[in-house]
């Protein structure tokens, strides 16, 4: 089984979902496996405006633990993660970071998205 | 709930004209609740929240429309076979409700780049565009600007008219239409849009200071943005959205 814990910046509770990632995809959004569809497939919402389409940025998290556990980055997704608010070193979009291993992962989701202009 | 779902704003708004443009694509224009404002950028899209199936599922929607247009937001779209959000919004008629959030996304075009700018559709990709060209066609008159917009067929030229009033008024404006499979009668350019980028931005100079921007379906965008940056263009001068 994989571990995928959940930290909030804004200090709500940690969450923390075990699964089999041979059981993907958990529900209709974002790469089966990833970690948009974990934690949706899970009942725990992350935003996600495009539908986990990687078209925005609303789903970005920061991987704090097992980052060699998650499928690479593509082209599309660096792009967008160029344009996310308090981009660190570890960023990824949930709908497109799939967990590869039986193994712990822990991400941060962060406070803001710049992506609304209201 | 995470800080940033519970300060986001769920917006209502009503069909108030529904536009067939050919047999699967439609225009639903949505007027926003009078007590409501949303300020976007061209490009941006909204994320509806469609009841489907006991749930919300959540469908992103460039806006077609312009920004100074005000309260009556434009989207266009596919009919998609198996596509559980087209489905619904086309059985949906004038005066029903529909509910989304936004605007998102960062495929925006706030100011007209001090370079020739080529923006290059794919069917319903005209979308987040159209509102760049109303924009960059409304400033004064400076580098050039293309529309390179490819469909299937004609009927899939989305906005055709306007993209040719556009041509005959601005100087600086061309319109460029590309069919993949056009029927017989067709005596403008046919075949691949990947192809003619390559022949015309590629292979046809050696400018490379030209911006793009790109939005389709699919994996053409990919492929036409690793195409142009392959060439020499630099990164940031190839913006695209693939949906």
């Amino acid at each position: 089984m994989a571990k995928l814990r959940i930290l909030y910046e804004t200090g709500e509770p940690e969450k923390i979902i075990e699964f089999d990632p041979a059981q993907a995809p958990f529900q209709h959004d974002g790469q089966p496996g990833s970690i948009l569809d974990v934690l949706l497939g899970h009942g725990i919402e992350l935003e996600h405006a495009c539908g986990g389409n990687c078209a925005c940025t609303t789903c970005h998290v920061i991987v704090k633990k097992g980052m060699a556990h998650l499928s690479e980055n593509s082209e599309t997704e660096d792009d967008l993660l160029d344009k996310a608010p308090g981009l660190t070193p570890t960023s990824r979009l949930g709908c497109q970071a799939v967990i590869n291993d039986d193994d712990e992962v822990v991400v941060m989701v962060p406070r803001y998205t710049i992506n609304q202009q209201v | 709930m995470t800080d940033s779902s519970s300060s986001r704003v769920t917006y209502e708004a009503t069909i108030e004209r529904i536009f067939q443009h050919n047999v699967d694509t439609r225009s639903f224009f949505l007027r926003l609740r009078s007590d409501q404002h949303l300020t976007w950028k061209a490009g941006q899209f909204l994320s509806l929240l469609l009841p489907i199936a006991g749930g919300i599922l959540i469908r992103p929607y460039s806006i077609a429309s312009s920004p100074e247009e005000g309260n009556l937001l434009e989207i266009c779209l596919n009919l998609v076979p198996d596509g559980p959000g087209s489905q619904y919004l086309f059985a949906r008629t004038v005066g029903e409700t529909l509910r989304f959030t936004g605007p998102w996304g960062t495929f925006v075009f706030d100011q007209p780049p001090q370079a020739e700018c080529v923006f290059i559709a794919d069917g319903t990709g005209i979308a987040p565009i159209r509102p760049m060209i109303r924009r960059a066609v409304a400033g004064e008159s400076g580098p050039p600007l293309q529309l390179l917009y490819s469909a299937v067929q004609e009927s899939g030229l989305l906005y055709r008219q306007e993209w040719e009033a556009y041509a005959q008024v601005c100087p600086w404006f061309s319109f460029t239409p590309l069919l993949s499979s056009p029927v017989s009668g067709w005596s403008g350019l046919q075949g691949s849009l990947v192809e003619y980028v390559e022949r015309r931005y590629v292979s046809g100079d050696g400018d490379r200071s030209r911006h793009f921007y790109i939005c389709g379906v699919g994996q053409q965008v990919t492929q036409l943005r690793d195409l142009l940056r392959h060439a020499g263009y630099q990164r940031r001068a190839v913006q695209y959205e693939k949906w």
